[in-house]
């Protein structure tokens, strides 16, 4: 047997996911085109959440020059929002390594993973050999430019050029603008889309997309309400991982296992933390930095098992809110009808969540012959996968005949489902649909099903309403029919007003329900 | 004659009108009020036949939508009806479905079939208390005269009922305006069949006998019916000629008794008319007896028929009752071509025909001939 050598290769995050780069949505050009779309539109979001600023955002997309062998269409791309700016001496981390990020928190944000915009960067100059630039500043402080590239073996920020370009600004914003290769022709529907999803979950904010043929979509806010900002929160000790749990054993500060416990974790007081310990058959007062591994597994099972934990602190969340989610439904879709719910905060696997659900009824929605399903996810839409979705299955096993309606392909109806959690249960990197979590699936029906009700007697309503038009519009042919022939017979026209005035239909129904 | 008449309907049809108009005027609901033609109003005797009395009333009113469309209904056909009349125009069931076949009334009283107008003439007929020849809407006549009867009719010749065609005088539509002269006959014999008839004005019988023949061609005609009346009503004895069938038992109680579903029109029951065959004694013990071997076999259909028939009021009597009941027992029919089972050449068959009708003319009206 031939001695063969082991080449062991280390290689870097950034390298990975070049390498992997289907798992994070780019794995062809029409799907990256969109991917980098959301990803720089979803950081500005973030960014002017952060700022609590209604988000103004624009997305200028345009055609760079053909390639000279024919591959494809390079793209400009420039995404500029009013949000908290960059610190000039974070760029390079933010944008030029990935797993870099300020949201590494137990704390509902759009962003988690602090690849999303990287990898957009990453795979620009993977396709295009071309720096990216950043453009940025903090209220009141210097406005900088920063040229980059992204030293992809090493995971390291490259800074090719660094400007300042003006002493102080009065508003904070960032401007990111990089080229890439895509395919937008393909790629047109599904982003305009996007954003326009992004409007409904997003009612108060601005934003502008012109796309490389110069079309512009423009959504305009309707309301300068922001929903309140999500606060940062402790772990629940039900809701940590192995990999969590070592990290902060690693890095803390504290000096007992109890002390550890009650800091670092929410719904643990001291006695709480001498219970969970004496249940791992620790030594309540034994240093975390001293823990072996296998001790640290024994704290990891007590945990779990451990019975007595308050459920986790939901406050923390931030779901939209029934009026505005009704108000993002309402500018972009004008439906006749629309019914918001938000429901109580509920647990899965230690994670706290919210459901928000909502029925849109008639007015310009139309029947398309398929589920009108819009699914988010912390304010994220998410576009792909609608079928494996745990809602999806929710919206197939409700008996909407129960309802007033026939079936969800064949009426002008839309569903909106919205998840806010310090973790979404996504199936995929790609973060496109979420798992079939028993919790959550009831909580999404019983909100659906409220909406349902609610839709049901405004159909009712609206049925009964054009049922008593229809008639007293038949009232009204007949006593015209009966008038002319009396004329005919007796020489004289009797006036139908008078009877009519008794038949009158109820004025009009209701837009909505209350 | 004819002209007072229109001033009459004319006269009833403004008065609903007016009403209907005043009630608009005030803001009132219109409505009309009439007797419906339901079992609960239609009485039965053996001396008249079905007698429509009102006892109970229902509400055309406008103020319910279905209501609504009928009321308008009957006073559009009401409308159409006059202006037809005032004309001297007659206008068939047809016509007057095709007069609401018209574009002004799409979405109101546009028909989707006949029997939407159809319901409405009766309707009519109920609203006004008149046939609904009398507003001008007629069937196709169906019904011939023949023998010495001397008329004269609408059309103003006085005619003699054996000079006008091989037929005989077709009864016209509304035959309430014929008035007889001379009557030269002792008998007419109504015939339910078309063949048997003919042959026997063909033979020369009513002429030979003094009878006068008289062919109903299937149920007789409303027109037929009331022109017996008639007759009946001048003296001359009515005779009833029919298939022994579960149907032709109602063909000849519908002479005699009237209809349930024209129990409304007076005037249109013979009850001084006679069933004189084929019965079921011709054919176990009588004329026909030797013949049993021309029965027919009754139908599925037939057999229903003569079910039904023991509970309609007018075959109540032990008599029908009896008749009726043979089809039950034997499943057979006689039908009137049996005459020539029994006598295949032509010269025979006459005198089968006059020895029949002299022994049954005999028998239920004491006429001799
Ligand atoms: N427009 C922006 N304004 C301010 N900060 C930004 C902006 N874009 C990116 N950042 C910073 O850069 C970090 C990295 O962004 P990146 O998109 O790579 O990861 P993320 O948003 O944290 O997670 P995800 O992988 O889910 O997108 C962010 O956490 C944020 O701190
Ligand atoms: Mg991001």
């Amino acid at each position: 047997m031939a001695e063969r050598e082991v080449q062991l290769e280390q290689i870097s995050a950034a390298d990975f996911f070049y390498r992997n780069k289907a798992l994070a949505g780019f794995d062809n050009p029409v799907r990256a085109t969109y991917t980098i779309v959301r990803e720089l539109v979803e950081n500005a979001l973030d960014a002017c959440e952060l700022a609590r600023r209604p988000p103004r955002i624009t997305v200028f997309m345009t055609r760079s020059e053909e390639r000279v062998d024919g591959r494809g269409t390079i793209y400009r791309l420039t995404v500029s929002d009013n949000g908290i700016g960059l610190d000039p001496s974070d760029v390079p981390a933010a944008f030029g390594k990935v797993f870099v990020s300020s949201k590494y928190r137990l704390m509902q944000s759009r962003g988690t993973f602090g690849l999303g915009g990287t990898m957009a960067l990453l795979y620009g100059q993977i396709t295009t050999n071309m720096p990216f630039k950043v453009t940025t500043a903090r209220d009141g402080g210097p406005v900088e430019e920063f040229e980059m590239k992204i030293d992809i073996k090493r995971n390291e920020p490259i800074v090719l050029k660094r400007r300042r370009l003006a002493d102080a600004c009065d508003e904070s914003f960032t401007r990111v603008e990089m080229h890439f290769e895509g395919s937008y022709g393909k790629a047109r529907r599904k982003i305009v889309e996007y954003l326009r999803q992004t409007a409904i979950v997003t009612p108060y904010a601005d934003m502008l997309f012109v796309d490389p043929d110069g079309v512009p979509y423009l959504f305009v806010r309707s309301t300068d309400v922001i929903p309140p900002l999500p606060r940062e929160a402790k772990f629940h000790p039900k809701g940590v991982d192995l990999e969590i749990l070592m990290r902060l054993i690693s890095t803390t500060k504290t000096r007992t296992l109890v002390t550890f416990l009650t800091t670092h974790f929410q719904r643990v007081g001291s006695k709480t933390a001498r219970e969970v310990v004496r249940l791992a058959g620790l030594d309540p007062i034994k240093r975390p930095r001293n823990l072996t591994d296998e001790e640290i597994r024994a704290l990891f099972r007590a945990l779990r098992s451990y019975p007595r934990f308050l459920p986790p602190d939901a406050s923390i969340l931030s779901p939209l809110s029934p009026e505005l989610l009704e108000e993002g439904i309402k500018k972009e879709l004008r439906p006749e009808f629309v019914k918001a719910v938000q429901r109580p905060p509920s647990v899965f696997e230690a994670h706290p969540f919210i459901v928000e659900t909502a029925l849109a009824y008639g007015g310009e929605l139309r029947p398309t012959g398929e589920i009108q399903l819009y699914r988010f996810a912390n304010r994220i839409p998410l576009l792909y996968d609608v079928s494996s979705d745990v809602s999806y299955a929710v919206a197939r096993r409700i008996d909407w005949g129960n309802y007033g309606l026939r079936s969800l392909e064949e009426e002008p109806v839309a569903l909106f489902v919205h998840i806010v959690s310090t973790k979404i249960p996504f199936k995929t990197v790609g973060k496109e649909f979420i798992a079939n979590k028993p919790e959550i699936a009831r909580e999404i029906e019983l909100g659906l099903r409220i909406c349902a009700r609610e839709l049901k007697s405004f159909l009712h309503r609206k049925r009964r309403a054009e049922m008593a038009r229809a008639r007293y519009e038949a009232f009204a042919r007949y006593y015209e029919l009966i008038s002319e022939v009396v004329e005919d017979l007796t020489g004289e026209r009797p006036p139908v007003e008078k009877i009519l005035s008794k038949v009158r239909p109820p004025a009009g129904v209701k837009k909505n329900g209350s | 004659m004819a002209h007072e008449e229109a001033v009459e309907v004319k006269k009833r049809i403004r008065e609903i009108a007016l009403k209907i108009k005043r009630d608009m005027e005030m803001g009132r609901f219109p409505k009309i009020r009439y007797p419906p033609n339901t079992s609960g109003n239609i009485e039965f005797s053996e001396e008249e036949g079905y007698v429509f009395s009102p006892r109970v009333y229902s509400e055309i009113r406008g103020s319910r939508l279905k209501s609504l469309k009928t009321l308008a209904g009957i006073l559009y056909g009401m409308d159409k009806a006059l202006d037809h009349l005032e004309n001297g125009l007659t206008m068939t069931k047809r016509d007057f479905y095709y007069i609401h076949k018209i574009e002004r009334l799409k979405g109101t009283l546009f028909p989707k079939d006949q029997r939407e107008t159809d319901s409405r003439i009766v309707l009519m007929e109920l609203v006004l208390g008149l046939p609904r020849e009398a507003i001008s809407i007629t069937s196709d006549p169906r019904g011939w005269i023949y023998g010495d009867i001397e008329l004269t009719d609408r059309s103003g010749r006085t005619i003699r009922a054996d000079q006008v065609g091989e037929m005989g005088y077709s009864v016209p539509p509304r035959p309430e305006n014929i008035k007889f002269g001379r009557i030269g006959v002792k008998a007419v014999v109504a015939v339910e069949k078309v063949g048997p008839a003919k042959n026997m004005i063909e033979l020369g019988i009513p002429e030979e006998h003094g009878i006068a023949v008289a062919i109903l061609k299937g149920q007789a005609s409303r027109s037929m019916r009331r022109f017996l009346r008639m007759l009946s009503d001048k003296g001359v004895p009515v005779a009833i000629l029919t298939d022994l069938s579960p149907w032709s038992i109602r063909i000849a109680a519908t002479v005699v008794y009237n209809s349930i579903s024209s129990a409304h029109i007076p005037g249109l029951a013979a009850p001084e008319a006679r069933f004189i065959g084929i019965t079921t004694g011709d054919v176990e013990t009588g004329f026909f007896s030797d013949y049993r071997f021309a029965l027919e076999p009754l139908t599925q259909m037939d057999l229903k028929a003569a079910q039904d028939n023991m509970r309609l009021p007018n075959l109540q009597h032990p008599f029908w009752q009896e008749e009726n009941r043979w089809f039950l027992e034997k499943k057979k029919k006689a039908e009137l071509e049996i005459f020539k089972a029994m006598s295949p050449s032509a010269r025979e068959l006459k005198g089968l025909f006059v020895e029949y009708l002299r022994q049954k003319l005999d028998e239920n009206l004491g006429i001799a001939i």
